[in-house]
Parts: structure tokens; sequence; C-alpha cells
């Protein structure tokens, strides 16, 4: 016990000399601009933290010594993220990147506390002059990725192994249902929520859960791993995932990837902050903001199919299409969306029931 | 597939886990020796285990360097709880966030990447029967883990081995007194254990789901360590509740694909909540808890 009070007293001593260095130095002027992206989970090939990485590549580029980038991964949500983004700020960063929900709190009290220093967070709701949310526009990709899946699947039954029944995930897998139905009436998607956010174990299990019951194409919405993926081409289904292409690890089986590329939006932000015209918006961003793209796709979709696809990409690009246009039945079979109605923004991000095709009821 | 064969299918690969970890925690606690650097220990064998596979090693090394590297491990906590008398408790905890580190500092560069598992062995015969059927389709390393299950059992029952481990759990003055040495019939167990756990996390990361992840562990190590108390100390209870444990597991997901009126969340924690159930039986029973516990578990012991 002596020794963690003796370990904490250092650290909080440490802390306060960094902060009274800067303090100090904070007068100098032609500093690089210090850009701290705080991550979730380990920095792989692949998956969330990559892309988010991935993103800053082009500012890198783009400003080459003028910035200088700190990656802080594998934090874990709770305190010890305050305390590692306050270190961050207390450092010098003057950009904050917060690749994470549950980092929300901690980061908009940063924002508050100091008006010179510009937070990006990822998923989250909170806006503040200094403060964007942001996340991507998914379900523009899924829809495109359930064509494509209801055109190569032999059994009619679609699944997806997904993390949380939270409304970002919900409408990935609406999207995804509503594409395929536009290919095949008649198509099912099963889902299986995990309620994890991290047990390639437990994901890998629920995949073969799902092609046990018939399911030929599987969505992996929002796994960091390719459990799922690598499973599915062991079984010779197709798979598909988000964020960062997975198509290494199913050779033959990949049906694509709905990328992000968060370069466009981490740039203009670095612009702006150093412009001094940041202004804190919720950013939700998609195929438009060339942020969500598909890429990889698979050669096996026929190609009458892979045309109505590009066509109704085109569409989504241009905003004379959005997959949420009525009429939409919930899976309750009352109304989702009248016809020629569609959802905006705000009805999106806060959906919290299945369309009608969609067979696994929504955990309460 | 129906639900119920897929369960019954899975259950013995999912079980093999906790059961390999679980058994080896056995021993040690059977030797009055609490480790709960399970998960550490685990994370640990997973991690060299998948780098031996990854690099062309094959399976058969890369278990062993996992059962080396977890009995090294376990070493390091044997040295605290037996050679220095820490506080059980804490030592164990302070290895097993050691484990987790060094896995993570090991498994930097090999993040998400993949190798290829195990093939399947059938019983023939046996496997062709139909829901029952994928039951007899299992790995080696499965049908190896059955055979220690019923060692353990057989050695805590019959052998004087087992006689020796329980007298230096129960009484360790009195075994003392009639000439075993108990520090090192602990080291012993405490490296006995160390090398199951490090089993236990090979097949869980190059059989089981051949990947390797920071964190793929995901608890399994906490289960096992409940899976000894859930067992009452007695090896055949801790096979079924092994089973137990992986079959629920698997039902957690059968259950939304099949569309069975229960919350997932419900089923996604309905071990932990066995466990709790268990735990309050038999603490609550002083004449249970007496029959199957360990007297002297988790008690420093010095001349």
């Amino acid at each position: 016990m002596n020794m963690i009070a003796r370990r904490t007293f250092l650290q909080t001593s440490a802390l306060a000399a960094v902060a009274a260095a800067i303090g100090a130095r904070g007068a100098s002027a032609q500093e690089p601009l210090g850009i701290a992206l705080v991550l979730p989970s380990p920095l792989g090939d692949v998956g969330w933290s990559h892309t988010l990485a991935a993103g800053l590549d082009p500012v890198k580029a783009a400003y080459g010594d003028a910035v200088k980038i700190t990656l802080l991964e594998n934090i874990a949500e709770g305190p010890d993220a305050d305390r590692i983004m306050n270190k961050a700020v207390a450092d010098g960063n003057k950009v904050l990147i917060a690749g994470s929900f549950g980092y929300q709190n901690g980061a908009m009290q940063i924002a508050k506390r100091d008006p010179s220093v510009t937070v990006l967070h990822a998923s989250g709701f909170m806006v503040a002059p200094n403060f964007s949310p942001f996340a991507a526009k998914y379900f523009q990709g899924t829809y495109l990725l359930g064509m494509a899946a209801a055109a190569l699947s032999k059994t009619g039954k679609l699944g997806s192994v997904s993390a949380f029944a939270i409304p970002e995930l919900i409408t990935s897998v609406n999207a995804f249902t509503l594409g395929a139905q536009a290919v095949n009436p008649d198509v099912e998607v099963s889902v299986v929520w995990v309620n994890t956010w991290f047990d390639p174990a437990k994901e890998q299990e629920a995949a073969k859960a799902l092609i046990a019951q018939g399911c030929d194409v599987i969505f992996s919405n929002a796994q960091d791993t390719p459990s799922v993926i690598a499973a599915c081409e062991e079984a010779g289904v197709y798979a598909f995932n988000l964020n960062s292409s997975m198509k290494s690890y199913a050779p033959t089986r990949y049906l694509g990837c709905v990328a992000t590329d968060w370069s466009p939006f981490f740039k203009a932000s670095v612009d702006a902050h150093l412009a001094g015209n940041f202004v804190g918006a919720n950013a939700f961003l998609g195929v438009a903001d060339q942020v969500v793209e598909v890429v990889d796709w698979s050669p096996d979709i026929p190609a009458d199919i892979m045309a109505r696809i590009t066509e109704t990409e085109a569409k989504i690009a241009d905003g004379s299409f959005t997959p949420f246009t009525g009429p939409i039945t919930k899976a309750d079979d009352s109304e989702g969306v009248a016809a020629g109605a569609s959802m905006g923004d705000a009805e999106i991000v806060a959906m919290d029931w299945h369309v009608k095709g969609v067979v696994t009821p929504l955990p309460q | 597939m129906s639900g119920m064969s897929f369960i019954l299918a899975g259950m013995l690969a999912a079980a093999t886990p906790f059961l390999l970890a679980a058994l080896g925690e056995l021993v040690v606690e059977r030797a009055g020796v609490l480790n709960l650097g399970l998960e550490g220990i685990m994370a640990l064998g997973a991690v060299v285990a998948f780098i031996v596979v990854y690099h062309g090693g094959g399976h058969p090394a890369a278990f062993a360097v996992a059962a080396l590297a977890g009995c090294a491990l376990s070493l390091v906590f044997g040295f605290l709880a037996l050679g220095v008398r820490a506080n059980q408790v804490a030592a164990g905890l302070a290895v097993g966030i050691l484990g987790q580190g060094l896995s993570s500092l090991i498994g930097n560069s090999y993040e998400s990447l993949t190798v290829t598992g195990l093939a399947k062995w059938a019983v023939p015969g046996l496997a062709d029967l139909p829901v029952v059927g994928g039951l007899f389709v299992q790995d080696i390393v499965v049908w190896l883990s059955l055979l220690a299950t019923a060692a353990i059992w057989g050695m805590f029952r019959f052998s004087k081995l087992g006689l020796i481990l329980r007298a230096v759990g129960e009484n360790p003055q009195a075994a003392r007194a009639i000439g075993y040495r108990v520090i090192a019939i602990r080291y012993g167990a405490v490296a006995f254990g160390g090398a199951m756990a490090g089993l236990a996390g090979a097949y869980a990361s190059t059989v089981y789901t051949p990947l390797w992840a920071d964190g793929m562990i995901a608890g399994r190590g906490w289960i096992a360590l409940a899976l000894v108390v859930f067992g009452t100390w007695l090896t055949g209870r801790i096979f079924f509740g092994a089973l137990l444990f992986g079959a629920v597991s698997l039902a957690s997901l059968v259950a939304q694909t099949e569309g069975w009126a229960v919350p997932s969340q419900l089923l996604s924690s309905l071990p932990y909540i066995v466990t709790i159930i268990v735990l309050g039986i038999i603490t609550s029973n002083k004449r249970l808890l007496k029959v199957n516990g360990v007297a002297s578990l988790g008690e420093p012991f010095g001349p």
C-alpha cells in the first residue's frame, strides 16, 4: 500500500513539474503542432485503431516537421484514459484525437478547461466550440455489400456477428438487410450480439453458430480482429468487415470492406486549428465526404449486380439516394419510414429498431 | 445443423482452455497455494505458442514452449509466495499483471496475425451418430486434455503422490513432521500449474482461435480460477463445470441464431451467475467447505 501511495505521489509531482515547464515555455512560438491520438486497442495492421492512425499519415505528409504526432495505443476507457489525455495536453499537444466513445467525458473536460486545445472525439454526441465528435456513415457501405451478399447467397440466409446492440451497429445491420432485400426481397438476416468489444474466440464461435444455421455470407460488424473473417474463409462462406481490409485473411471468400479513411477530416480539422477558425460540429461523414468507401470487392459478384452497386454508390455519393428511404417496415410490422420520406442524420444516429427481414429479436 | 448439435460439437473445444488451466490450478490449490496469476500465465503461453507456430515451428513445439514459459512465470510467483513468503494473493495478482504486460510486449509485432489450427480427429463410428456425432470430432488436444483429466483424477484418488499433495495442503506442519519437503513439493505443484496454464493459453491462440490479439484470453483465466472453487476442489466436478461453462458460452450465441426468447445478455452472464450461486452455497455450508476445501490454502508456510 505504501509503495502505491508513493508511486502516485511521484507521478503527480512529475505531472506538476511538466505542467509548470509547459506553462513557462508557452510564450515561445514556432513549436511544432503537437497532435496526440489516443487509441482503445493495440495498433495492429488492421482494424479501428489502425484506421485512425493511418488517417494522420496525410497530415504528417502535408505538414512534415511542423507537426509532431504522438500515438497512445491500448488505453483502457476510464480514469486511466483521462489521466493519459491530460498528460498528453500538459505535454504540449494542441490537437487531441480521442479514439473511443468512452473517452468522451474526460476529453470534454479538457476541451472546456483549455480553449486553445482542439478535440476530435470518435462516435460521441457532445459538441463544444473546440470539440467535434466524428462518426462514419458505415450504413452507406453496408447497404452496398448487402446487395452483393444477396446476389452470392445460395441459402438466402445472411448473418452478422455484432458487438453491442447500439444505434451505430444496428444501423449498419439494417442497411445491410435493406441492401440485400433490394436484390432478393426474401432474404433473412440473423444477428449474434456477442456483448463484448473484444473476445476473438467468442466472435469466431458466433460466426460458426451462424454458419451452422445456414448463413452463407457473414458481416463482421465492429470486430477489430480477423477472427470472424478467418473462420468464414475456413468454412467457405463469404465475409466482409468494416474499417480496414482483411482480404489477406480470406483470399478466396472476401466480399469487400467498408473502409474508412479519416484523413480528409483530420486534415481539414488540423488546417482549421492552425488557421484559428476551428468550429466544433457534429461530423457524420460518408461516401460523399470520401471518408467511407467500399474497397476490395470480390471478383465473384455477378457483373449485372456489380453494375447496380456502382450505380447505387454514385447515387449515394451525389445525395440522390439514401439507404433509409421509405417505405421501410420495422421487424414488428409497424411502419418505420413512410413511403417517400427518408430518415435524417439525427434519426439515423438514434435508430433502435430492426427493419423487417432481420429475424433475430433486438436485445432489450 | 441444429443448435443443440452445434453446442454438443463445440462445447469440448470451448471448455478445453478452462479445463487445462483449472486442472493445473487444482493441483496448486490442493498443495495449499493460491495462484491468482492464471490469466497472465495463459496470455504468456498463448503468445509464445503463437509465435512458434507462426514461424513454422509446429504445434508440438509450440505447446512445449508455452508449457515452459508458463512454468517459468509461475516459478516467479513460486519464489515470491514460497521463497520469500510474500502474501500469495498479492504475489499472484502481480505475476498475472506481469504476464499480461509481457504478452502484449512480446506479441506487439504479431498483432492480428493468423495461423492454421489443428485438424480434427473423429472417433470412427460414433462420429456419424445423429445430433451427438459432433461430440466425437475433436482435435487431438481435446482428446489429450480428457486423458489429463482422468490422469489427475486417478492421481488424487489412487496414488501416493496425490496423498502427499493433499497432506501438504491440509496440514503442512504435519507433512513436514513426517519428513516431506513441503516447500519443494509446493514448488513442484506451482510449476505444474503454470505449465498447464501455458498449455491452456497455447490452445486458445493456436487451435481454438488461431490468431494472436492482445487481450485475447479475455478473462478465461479468471473463469478457470472460479471453476476450481465451483468444482469444490474435485476433479470430476471441475471437468463438468468446464463443460457447463463451454456449453453455456455457446448457448448464448445459439440462442440468438435460433431466436430463443432469452435475453443474450443474461446468457452471456450465466456462467458468472452460476459461479456466484455455487460460491454462496459452499461458503455458507461449513460442512461442505470443511470436507472438500483445502485447510491451509493461501497460508504462507515456513520452518
